[in-house]
Order: C-alpha cells, then structure tokens, then sequence
C-alpha cells in the first residue's frame, strides 16, 4: 500500500503526487504535467492569469477563506516600487499539517504556483516562509528551488522570457503568531513576530513597507492547475461559494488519520465515517472540531448534517478554518482539552495587547481549576466574561481564537463542567 | 514492509504505521533525494539556516569562517535590509554553537550592524533559539490537541522519567534535553516528536526506551 492512505472518493489534484518520491525532481515533476501552469500564464499574460483565478472562485486555504483572485487585484499596478509575494508555509494551527505534505512531496508544484502568482502580480521576489522546525521539508525545498534556478525556472529570464522572479527560502525560528500574515512580514524582517495594525494593508505597505501579497502554501499549490486548465474547470467540483478541492487534515479519533483531498461541501459523517475508515476502536463520536484549534467545537447533533465547505461548516455554528478536523470520541476529557487549547493561546500570544496577554493565561488558570475539581458555576460567567473581553478587542484574531473554544464547549458542554464542579462537591458531602 | 530492519522500534519516525505502507523511510522523509547539502549551502537562494541541527555543538565557534562565512554572505544577498537577514543568522550560528548566548547576540549584532538590544528582542521572541546550552539531543515532545488526544502527555512523561531529567533540564551525561512543545504539524501521525532537526511521528510511551537507545548509540 502506498503512502499515504488514498480513497477512492478522493479527489487528488494538488496532493496527486504524494506517496511518489520521483515527483520531487523538476524532471519528474515535468513528466507528470508539471509548470504547465507556468508556460499558459506567460503565454495568457498577467491580467488574465487574475481573471481565470478570480473565475475559479479559489478561496484562501490558510484559514479566512478569502478569495484569492481579488487578493491579487488589491496590488497596485506594477511601478516604481518593488512587489512581494510571500508564501505562508508556517503551517502552526493545531491540527493542520497538510502544508509539510504539500512540500516535502511536491516541491515544484509550490514553485510553479509561486512563479505565476509572482508573475501576475508584477512581484519579482517571492519568499517562502517555512517554520524553524521543518528541518526536512525545508531540505526538500531547497534542493527544488536550487534546481528550478540550474534549470532557468527562476530566477533571470525564466523560460527564455523577460521575467525575472527570484525565489527564497527562508527558515523560521518558532513562533505560532508568525503564520498570522503582518506578524510573518515584521518576521521576515527580522524583528519579532508581532502582527500589525491594519490599514495600512499588505496590498499598500507589506513587507519591507512595500506592496506585498501573502498566500497559503495550498492555495498556491492550486495555482498551476487553475491556470493550466482555466477558472471554469476548477469549478466541476466543490459547492457555488467553496469551489475545488481542499485537503482535510483528519487527526484524533479516527482509524486512518491523514490529508484526504475531496471537493469542498463533503459530508462530515461520510468524512469520518467512510473516508477515515469510522472511528477509531468503534468508539462513539462526542465532538469535532471542523478547522484547527481556532474555530468553535461542534457536537455530534450539529456534525450529522454538516457539509464541508465554508457555508456549510458556519451554517452549523463554527469555521471551516484551514479544515483541520480533530475528532474526539466519547471517552474525551472536553475540559481538560479545551485547556489545552488555550494553554497553547497563552503560550503563543505576543503580549502586544492586553486582552490576550492577560486573558489567556486567566483562562488557563480557571478552565485548571474547574479540571482539578476546585471549580465552581460563577467560573463559567467568568469564562463567558473574559471571552466576551477578549473577541473582536485586539490587533489580531489569535485572542478571539482563544475565546472559541472556551465559549463553545460551554455552550455544547455545560453537563461537562458541571460534573467536574458538582463531583468535587458530591465527595466533600460524601 | 520495507523500513530498515535495524530500526529496533515499531515507529521508524516516519509518518505512517510500519507494516502498512510500502515506501521506504528515506523515500518518505525525501533523505534519498536530499541527501548531504552542500557546506557553503548551495545557491544562495537556497542556502537556508536551521536552528539547532548538529547533535555536536561547538559553543566557541567562530561567527563565521569557512564555509559558514560562506552561507553567511549568501544569506546577506537575499534579503534587501541588514535586519531582514537576522533570523537566518541567527540561525546560523545556533546551528553552529548550539545556543545562542548574550555574547553571540552582540557578535550578531556587530556582523550585521544593528543594536544589541534590537537582536535581543528577536532572539526572545523565538521559541527555538536555546537560550541556555541543551543535550546533544533536544528532545521537544508535542502534547497540543491532536497529540493529546493520543497520549501526548504520557509520552512526555516515559521520556522524562527514561532520561531521569527535569522538564528542561538536562541530562548529566550531557545527551538528553527534554522540554514540551507546541503543535509540530504533524498532528495525524500523534505523537509527533522532534529530537534535534528529526521529526519522530507515532511514537507511544512505550517506544521510548528503544528510541532513547537508538539515539545513544547511533546518534539522530
């Protein structure tokens, strides 16, 4: 059996060559149709490579959904100053681990997708930004890009052209808040990575207080085939608001965790139940938590008719994020994993705002008492509380990605808390 | 099943259960193709740093000479600002000294020219850069959600208790650092760890014994 797991209802277009070690060759890469892309988007030229992205309706993988086509039309027209495109490979939500695949099998096709964006855009610089522990992806990289450069695939005149479009990798040093766009530019910088006040907009004044777009890993990777095969094509899978395919990061509970590609608006159940070979020692299903640790918890009422796109997963209460689906099963301890949660927030927040850096830590500290047993039902107001304080109040969302988790399980895991606190009460009568 | 027979464990640190895939280790992890990078580091688009990657540290190193010198002006040219070319060498000499102590923030600071202060305030930000010497093997065990769902926090605890040492602290025959991470990325193949640039993925708390030998005699 090849690695790594494949179903057959999957639909694999930008993971088409996991589990194939020759992809990573640019010759290899070549013989499975790859920098296609790349040859249509100088032949159809920049505005229209914006137009069949705009057409296929992409949408932004690493977690907003944005639509990227209209991402690339906020940069403003090719002048005097220089243009950036950042890659985002500084895959840290908790959960999400679908980018590390997407490089360390498939290389070039994170190259190729760079280059045309970088050409659409008038960028003649795109930096790739990997996170400091992905020691082995960013070898894998390195050795690609060197080659695309042996090759004239980047760099000076690429493919005989007159476009030049330089290509860094450039390694991390470990920080959750860099993967937040601005707190990725100052990073890149060299200053520490806290996020940015907006406006001024990347599009205005990005990195290097130059216009600077920044994309996902896997809606880069999705560039080629779009531009290769046209917006229209694109749009044969997936619902009307979520065209293509997404890769779903399965982690938890499951029998056979992976990245699984499927069009968007896939049932949950089926996801689970069908695609991940059903839960993990037959075990029941208590909650999902559709998008990486950031978005809400769904519990299995509100699993049974979701679908997995961005409409569908917010129509039922949370966030499609970057579709990191962590399933937890009936033995779950949903208290102690929410502290968890935001343990993590509190470890990661950058202190620039006080909501975050004083709330998250207080979070903490309540959600391990009411975990120890010493809690009691005035902490869930005070949870409620800090939450309310802490949504919407600071520069970036990691603060509100804190309060998700908490406020949700509250809501869908009220009997939970409450037999934690009223257990400790029932042995001290007893 | 093809994984190395002398791999003593049921997780040869790869993602994926051993016995149900057919690609070997090196085929997975990219090390057949990847091979040795070059000293001077390539091309300078591709002459990257990485934090903490030799298990032999040399706390006195020279900030840089020889090949370093050589990936260190390679880096300077990638980037249009001074600043901008911290991290990386930064990175650079973590990789080369093992930690990065106040005397190598001041060196940083005067091969690039910056304030001494500016640098510190990267150098704190970063989770990675060691701020005190660590074992030959810094050993960072995941114990965020997807890991915790799948015992993150025992395998934390076999590896604490199997190298004797406190969280952080190291071993006292220098080998092992064990600390605590945050999410690796590799949350479907749990319980990720990653032992100085090698990631470990499926390790259960009772792989750590074997896993802890593997390292002492055969390094990472």
């Amino acid at each position: 059996m090849a690695y790594p797991y494949v179903h057959e209802r999957e639909v694999r277009m930008i993971s088409r060559n996991f589990g194939d070690p020759a992809a990573r060759t640019l010759d290899g890469y070549r013989e499975r149709g790859g920098y296609k892309g790349l040859e249509r988007a100088f032949e159809i030229g920049p505005a229209a490579v914006i137009d069949e992205v705009k057409a296929s309706g992409l949408r932004g993988r690493g977690g907003a959904g944005f639509p990227t086509g209209l991402k690339w039309s906020f940069m403003p027209k090719a002048g005097v100053k220089p243009h950036y495109l950042l890659c985002n490979a500084d895959e840290s939500e908790p959960g999400t681990f679908k980018d590390r695949e997407l490089i360390r099998w498939d290389p070039h096709q994170l190259i190729e997708g760079c280059l045309i964006a970088a050409y659409a855009m008038g960028s003649r610089h795109a930096y790739i930004y990997l996170r400091g522990e992905f020691f082995e992806a960013s070898q894998v990289m390195a050795r690609a890009v060197e080659e695309a450069y042996e090759r004239g695939f980047a760099g000076r005149r690429i493919l005989g052209s007159e476009n030049d479009i330089e290509v860094t990798v450039h390694v991390g040093a470990g920080a959750y808040i860099c993967g937040e766009e601005t707190g990725l530019m100052n990073s890149l910088e060299g200053r520490r990575g806290e996020p940015r006040v907006k406006p001024p907009f990347p599009a205005a004044v990005g990195v290097y207080s130059m216009p600077t777009t920044i994309n996902n890993v896997e809606t880069l990777a999705a560039v080629p085939h779009i531009v290769e095969h046209g917006g229209e094509w694109y749009r044969q899978w997936g619902t009307d608001k979520s065209p293509g395919t997404k890769l779903f990061c399965v982690s938890g509970h499951v029998e056979k965790p992976g990245n699984y590609e499927l069009p968007l608006g896939f049932p949950m159940m089926e996801l689970i139940e069908d695609v991940c070979g059903g839960m993990a020692g037959g075990r029941a299903l208590k909650s999902v938590i559709p998008g990486g640790s950031s978005v809400p918890l769904m519990d299995v009422e509100d699993c049974r008719e979701c679908t997995l796109c961005y409409e569908g997963v917010e129509a039922a209460g949370s966030m499609l994020g970057c579709a990191s689906v962590i399933v937890m099963d009936d033995r779950t301890n949903i208290v102690r994993e929410v502290r968890r949660m935001v343990q993590f927030y509190a470890h990661e927040s950058c202190g620039q705002c006080t909501p975050c850096r004083e709330g998250t830590p207080w979070m903490t500290q309540v959600l391990r008492r009411i975990e120890a047993g010493g809690g009691t039902e005035a902490d869930l107001d005070t949870l409620l509380d800090m939450s309310a304080q802490m949504t919407g109040t600071t520069i970036c969302v990691l603060s509100d990605s804190a309060a998700a988790p908490v406020v949700s399980s509250i809501e869908k895991f009220r009997d939970e808390y409450l037999a934690l606190i009223h257990g400790a009460e029932r042995a001290e009568v007893a | 099943m093809s994984a190395p027979a002398r791999v003593p464990f049921r997780n040869p640190g790869w993602a994926g259960n051993t016995g149900e895939f057919d690609l070997t280790e090196a085929e997975v992890r990219g090390t057949d193709f990847v091979g040795e990078r070059p000293l001077d580091g390539g091309h300078e688009s591709a002459a990257p740093s990485y934090p903490y990657m030799l298990p032999d540290k040399d706390p006195d190193a020279v900030l840089f000479e020889g090949p370093y010198r050589e990936r260190f002006e390679k880096i300077r040219t990638r980037y249009p600002t001074a600043r901008a070319a911290l991290i990386p060498t930064l990175n650079l000499a973590q990789e080369l000294r093992g930690h990065v102590s106040p005397e190598t923030m001041d060196e940083v600071a005067a091969l690039l020219g910056l304030a001494s202060a500016e640098v510190r305030g990267t150098v704190t930000f970063y989770t990675m850069y060691n701020k005190r010497p660590v074992g030959r093997f810094l050993i960072q065990v995941c114990t965020n959600i997807s890991c915790s769902l799948c015992k993150g926090e025992e395998v934390l605890e076999a590896f604490l208790r199997h190298t004797g040492t406190e969280l952080g602290e190291t071993s006292g025959d220098g080998d092992f650092t064990v600390i605590e991470v945050e999410c690796l990325a590799a949350c479907g193949f749990p319980v990720a760890v990653q032992i100085n640039s090698r990631y470990y993925e499926n390790v259960l708390p009772d792989d750590v014994p074997a896993l802890l030998q593997r390292l002492r005699e055969h390094g990472e």
